[in-house]
């Protein structure tokens, strides 16, 4: 039975919480890593569940201190390994060339501009505009008041408006959101 | 510029994150993991929803503390060191100070205990500055003069043995005991008041039956500092303490010393051997007179010259002794506001200076090393505590702007 339960989470959330990752850590490997940590480590308490009011942001907040982890604790102190390429080095998915080669395109520049923000701008805007988490919910996530995340979403959105390759990008014509991509 | 709403940067981090291939297996590895390690294994990671672990996991939380302590420990292998070296430092102080603490009060006076020193083998009495206004007299001092009655309030409390002549039993060597006695007194009086305190003190040795031995004054813009003067009384070692409470008298004691020796036992030899010599100068006399030859009355002469000059040799040292056993030196320095400092006591030889100097400087090295281990400690202390407390903050710094 609570296999089953872990089951549900993986299913709800594995992807979103992985892409999630990898936006935050900017690499395959370690974004692998700290899901899996995430939810080994959520699946151990479990029991607090309890007084949380949502699983979504619970599952979110744990997955970015893994994340936090990852950064604090090993990346800094170890020396590149194989598979830790910048994930826009990784071609695309998809059996359309054209196509793929626009996703990793698209996904280089993100990244990039992602990696030029610091960590406590960086997980708000990928909680907000990859997870679709609430301004209440990525508080939730993050340990931190709403007030903070409003102020640091604004933060983060006037550095990427001033990242021109970015600009570039969404002024080219971004394709509209698909239920495919999303989380 | 391209304005990047909410929409667009949504749509953005969309195709963004569908570019990263989810691991086909990552799941089912969880799943796996899960299953395999149950409740009380798995990855401890940081020990639970972010790095407060939870309070069914205590083994497991403790043992993560542990490994991410060594882990921290050997990245930070120089910050690791101090903290060890400053804990030592610590602990070593602490011990220090345990087995170091005093199990009694110490006692850090010079004067001689009462009852426990002959007061004949010499015996010395210190007023340091500003004990002067303490109150009392001296218990073996002489009554004061009237003139000096009004002074009474401002002199100095003596309770160790006196100044004044000691109580050796006469006649416990044969006659009465030779006391050789010396004292040292700083006064200050007011401005323009050395002149007559100078002169009063002279007038004092005469009045006396004393006289002095030396006096010198220094006054004027060139020596510095406020006027002072000295002078040495030789005054009868009778009157040595009257002398002295009328000396203190005449100005504001700042610093009081006096000294007795014991000198009988030396007067005594003296006089054994001049008795001697003087027998035998007798019996070589008595030869002299019998002697026929020239060669004879030559040798005896030889001998007799020799036993003279021992005689008056003694003779001298004895007349020293007396001297200085007649007279007391009452060296008075007299300033003007504050007062000059003591002379010096008698040049030692170069030898003997340069060994107290060595000996000196050693133990001023020691002392200073000794010193400066409390502040140093303390510095290093508060270092590790800036250190730990730094980190500290740092770490909670980081873990806030996350």
């Amino acid at each position: 039975m609570v296999e089953q339960q872990l089951e549900e989470w993986l299913e709800d959330g594995y992807v979103a919480s992985f892409r999630t990752a990898c936006l935050i850590l900017g690499n395959r490997a370690d974004a692998e890593e700290a899901v899996q940590d995430a939810y080994l480590r959520a699946w151990r308490f479990r029991d607090s569940l309890t007084a949380v009011p949502s699983i979504r942001p619970w599952l979110y907040r744990v997955v970015v201190n893994s994340c936090y982890s990852k950064l604090r604790r090993e990346i800094p102190h170890r020396d590149r390994r194989a598979g830790d390429e910048p994930l826009a080095q990784v071609p695309g998915r998809g059996a359309d060339p054209e196509a793929s080669a626009e996703q990793a395109e698209v996904a280089g520049t993100v990244l990039a501009a992602l990696q030029q923000l610091p960590l406590s701008l960086r997980v708000p805007v990928v909680l907000r505009y990859y997870a679709d988490l609430s301004e209440r919910d990525i508080a939730l996530a993050i340990g931190r008041r709403q007030g903070t995340v409003k102020s640091r979403l604004h933060e983060a959105r006037r550095r990427l408006a001033a990242d021109p390759a970015l600009c570039a990008l969404a002024g080219a014509g971004d394709a509209p959101r698909s239920e495919e991509t999303g989380p | 510029m391209t304005m990047l709403d909410d929409d667009r940067l949504a749509s953005l981090f969309a195709r963004a994150g569908a570019a990263f291939e989810v691991p086909a297996s990552g799941a089912d590895d969880i799943l796996a993991r899960a299953a395999g390690t149950g409740r009380s294994a798995g990855h401890d990671g940081g020990g639970g929803i972010g790095d407060e672990g939870a309070p069914d996991e205590p083994t497991a939380i403790r043992d993560g503390r542990v490994r991410r302590l060594v882990a921290t420990a050997g990245r930070h292998r120089v910050i690791s060191a101090a903290a060890c070296i400053v804990v030592a430092l610590v602990v070593a102080g602490t011990v220090g100070a345990l087995v170091r603490s005093p199990s009694g009060p110490t006692l850090t006076s010079s004067l001689p205990r009462t009852g426990l020193v002959a007061p004949v083998s010499g015996a010395t009495t210190t007023v340091p500055q500003g004990s002067a206004v303490a109150g009392g007299t001296s218990r073996a001092a002489a009554p004061l003069p009237s003139n000096g009655a009004q002074h009474a309030a401002s002199t100095p409390a003596v309770t160790t043995p006196t100044p004044t002549s000691p109580s050796l039993p006469s006649g416990a060597v044969g006659q009465p005991s030779k006391i050789e006695q010396t004292g040292a007194l700083g006064l200050s009086v007011g401005r323009g008041d050395l002149d007559r305190t100078m002169t009063r003190l002279t007038s004092l040795a005469g009045a006396f039956g004393g006289f002095v031995a030396s006096s010198q004054t220094q006054s004027g813009s060139g020596t510095g500092g406020a006027p002072y003067g000295s002078i040495t009384l030789q005054v009868p070692v009778n009157d040595f303490s009257t002398v002295l409470k009328q000396a203190q008298a005449l100005g504001r004691t700042s610093d009081l010393t006096t000294k007795a020796t014991d000198v009988t036992g030396q007067y005594v030899d003296l006089q054994s051997r001049i008795t001697a010599l003087e027998d035998s100068r007798q019996q070589y006399l008595t030869i002299l007179a019998k002697a026929t030859t020239v060669g004879d009355v030559l040798a005896v002469q030889e001998q007799l010259d020799g036993i003279q000059s021992q005689i008056e040799q003694l003779q001298g040292q004895l007349n020293l002794l007396n001297s200085q056993t007649s007279y007391s030196t009452l060296t008075v320095t007299v300033s003007e506001g504050t007062p000059p400092p003591r002379p010096g006591p008698v040049p030692e030889s170069g030898v003997v200076r340069a060994w107290h100097d060595s000996v000196g400087g050693f133990v001023d090295g020691v002392e200073g090393v000794i010193r400066l281990a409390g502040p140093v400690l303390f510095a290093l202390l508060c270092l590790g505590v800036l250190v730990v407390g730094g980190r500290a903050l740092w770490r909670r710094y980081q873990r806030h702007n996350l």
